[in-house]
């Protein structure tokens, strides 16, 4: 029996610090397998270890089939080449992985062109047909800029099984994507196997798992907790740290209390915002109270992000009014972003950033370390550069830095999207309190229905 | 099959740095030599580079003369630290005056956009849309030999690359979420260059500025090369490169000395920024 991936104890190491590993499996051709785990449990180094994509500074070690045939051994010249034919790979949001000045219809072709040695007319045909097939008519002539995420990802989807490669491997495929192209882009993946091919998938999600079947993965801190068949180990699992990760799905959350006061602290009243001369949307009312938290969900492209920015005073409302109370301060409203690290000076220590902030509003360093030590942040943490802590440890440093300013109204646009479910839980169970401790509003973008259903007071759905 | 078999590392990714790194350490080292050189000029040796002994022209190296004298009998050491001490300032300063108002003006471009950017934009344009030999060819034509006319036109035509490298970086920068998140957070304008710009371009000017430099050190001595920048009898590399070219079947080991001294100035100033990346 050839199996499409065999891997034999494959571990990763940075010198001789052991990051991932040891880990085994086999995957049959039609067969699939997930990986889940949190974020930084090692996950996607397994993927990069079996394409040949490790950085420089890293090392695997065991032994790694494709089709019958040793890869770790090879160059990297010869294992580029399994790239696209043997091998294809659906990166993490795709449109950084498109070229942003190339028309869609040509980033596709030129894959059926040249990765899988077409003549350019069948070329032209193969691409049109992949267009049709995968819902993409009209859309050909587009720059990857005016594609919204769920084309992305099929425009990307095209290109990589251009070649029409046995092997999937797809990380994270869903992040980010709102609820209706989450279920087209897992129909996309589980149409793979159905079609002969082999699926390895990476997601934090118990949902997707559940979609896609086969076997499942599940690592922790780099350790392999648990294996076998997905079913069996979404019903019944036996490691304590996967029923904690099942557990922390938004479907399986308590109800939070509310904590909702009589005070408003800010109001708006028939706003219409536009972005680039299109009107997004307008009449919109809505009257914030301390305490209170309000879940703010839609399909993608509907302007909950321009919303958000107008009420902060960023963008400037095309008609309309956003009233601050009179105990609102000049900073009182302040914003977490749905990428921490682009949130931060990339190339500045995090404790300079939380300094200049206390210096400029005053605030004692002491109650900056309260904050962090609430949300279980270790000082030592601040030496470090933004890309040098984890999603979740950032997203919780810059809620203490938002807090450092005192607010009455934190605007929080996805802040949990790129975080895995045991994060997200805790993450969104810290902004809870803090409104009851504090008093401040929370006014929260989700994509997830069962987020918004559980965590918020109420919930407003732009349509 | 050992185990050694099974690592798939890449060696030449792990060499690379500390390869990089030698080439800076040896380009600093020189640059820090040249300055002290600069700095010290003639002095150092204690002999004037001007002074003519019609009897010993030409000469071989010896203990009186470390590198021979000339075709007028001047020391050649003391010649060559002459020419370093008018090259190199003239470098560092032109690359201070035209460094520092390029990089302002392109923050300012790029900080409020608009017809600002626009009208800066188009004047740096027109700056650059003059051939830059041109533009100190006219300004030395204006006051022939003068050290003055050299600089201000070499930095009139530099700091067009700082404007031009500041604003694209800057605007940039500027769009990113941190930098919105930093405004909400309440800092201001100084924090904002201080903790977003200045980490981000620093690295690319000190480039700029480097290659600026080298750059500025070679169009002094094409010009005197040429005849239109210093004129003799100051001691300049390029001057000399002129006055002892007739003279170099006779004794080659002479004009190759400014020419070498030429040729280590941009090499430190290339290596000494080469591979300054991000990290």
């Amino acid at each position: 029996m050839i199996y499409s991936i065999e891997v034999k104890d494959l571990s990763v190491f940075a010198g001789s610090t052991h990051l991932m590993g040891p880990v085994s499996f086999k995957v049959k051709p039609g067969g699939t397998l997930v990986i889940m785990g949190e974020t930084g449990a090692g996950k996607s180094l397994i993927a990069q270890a079996i394409l040949g994509t490790l950085p420089g500074v890293l090392r695997a070690e065991g032994e790694i089939t494709v089709n019958g045939r040793r890869v770790d051994q090879l160059y990297q010249i010869d294992r580029a080449a399994l790239w696209g034919r043997e091998i294809a790979t659906l990166p993490q949001e795709p449109w950084r992985a498109l070229d942003p000045l190339m028309r869609s219809f040509k980033q596709v072709k030129e894959a059926h062109r040249y990765v899988a040695d077409r003549q350019a007319i069948e070329a032209d045909l193969a691409t049109t047909e992949a267009f049709e097939a995968l819902g993409l008519s009209g859309a050909e002539q587009r720059l990857p800029g005016a594609l919204s995420g769920g084309m992305a990802q099929r425009v990307a989807f095209a290109a990589a099984t251009a070649a029409n490669a046995p092997i999937l491997l797809a990380d994270e495929p869903t992040k980010g994507l709102d609820s209706a192209r989450h279920a087209k882009v897992v129909g996309l993946l589980a149409q793979v196997p159905q079609a002969g091919g082999t699926l390895l998938a990476i997601t934090h999600e118990a949902s997707v798992a559940r979609h896609l079947g086969g076997t499942l993965i599940v690592m922790r801190d780099g350790t392999l907790v648990e294996q076998g068949a997905t079913d069996a180990v979404l019903k019944t699992p036996s490691d304590p740290f996967t029923r904690d990760l099942l557990n922390a799905d938004p479907q399986n959350w308590p109800k939070t209390q509310s904590h909702t006061t009589a005070e408003t602290v800010l109001t708006v009243r028939d706003l219409a915002v536009e972005r680039g001369k299109k009107c997004l949307f307008e009449g919109f009312n809505l009257d914030v109270h301390a305490g209170e938290k309000i879940a703010l969900t839609g399909p993608s492209g509907i302007g909950k992000t321009t919303l958000l920015d107008a009420i902060a005073g960023l963008l400037k409302p095309a008609s309309g009014t956003v009233t601050r109370g009179q105990s609102l301060p000049r900073h009182g409203v302040q914003k977490l972003y749905q990428d921490p690290p682009a949130a931060f000076p990339s190339r500045v220590p995090l404790v300079h950033t939380l300094r200049d902030v206390a210096r400029r509003h005053k605030t004692d360093w002491s109650r900056v370390m309260q904050f962090l030590e609430q949300l279980g942040i270790h000082p030592s943490l601040l030496e470090r550069l933004p890309d040098e802590v984890s999603g979740g440890e950032l997203q919780r440093i810059s809620i203490a830095r938002a807090l450092t300013v005192g607010p009455k109204v934190l605007l929080a646009d996805e802040p949990t999207s790129r975080l895995d479910p045991i994060t997200q839980r805790e993450t969104l169970l810290m902004l809870d309190r803090i409104a009851e401790d504090e008093k401040i509003a929370i006014i929260l973008v989700t994509h997830d229905q069962s987020i918004a259903q559980k965590w918020a007071d109420r919930e407003i759905s732009l349509v | 099959m050992t185990d050694q078999s099974n690592m798939m590392a890449l060696p030449h990714l792990q060499h690379k740095p500390s390869k990089l790194r030698l080439a800076r350490v040896l380009g600093f080292a020189l640059l820090l030599w040249l300055a002290i050189v600069a700095v010290g000029g003639p002095d150092l040796i204690g002999q004037d580079p001007a002074k003519q002994s019609l009897l010993s022209t030409l000469e071989r190296p010896s203990l009186a003369h470390p590198l021979g004298t000339d075709h007028l009998g001047r020391d050649m050491v003391a010649r060559l630290l002459s020419g370093a001490q008018l090259s190199l300032s003239l470098a560092f300063l032109s690359v201070i005056t035209a460094g520092l108002p390029g990089t302002i003006i392109g923050i300012t471009a790029a900080w409020f956009g608009g017809w600002i950017d626009r009208i800066l934009g188009a004047f740096a344009d027109a700056v650059l849309a003059l051939p830059g030999l041109l533009l100190v060819l006219m300004l030395a034509a204006m006051s022939p030999g003068s050290w003055w006319a050299l600089y201000a036109g070499i930095s009139l035509t530099l700091w067009v690359e700082y404007f031009r490298y500041t604003r694209q970086r800057a605007r940039i920068v500027l769009a990113e979420p941190s930098v919105e998140a930093s405004r909400l957070l309440g800092l201001g304008p100084w924090l904002l260059v201080r903790r977003h710009l200045i980490p981000e371009i620093g690295p690319g000017l000190l480039t700029i500025a480097a290659f600026g430099a080298a750059t500025a050190v070679t169009s002094v001595a094409a010009l005197g090369f040429v005849s239109v920048g210093i004129r003799p009898p100051t001691a300049e590399w390029g001057v000399m490169m002129t006055e002892l070219l007739p003279y170099w079947r006779e004794a080659p080991f002479l004009i190759l000395q400014p020419v070498g001294c030429l040729v280590i100035t941009v090499l430190a100033l290339h290596l000494s920024v080469g591979g300054m990346r991000r990290p």
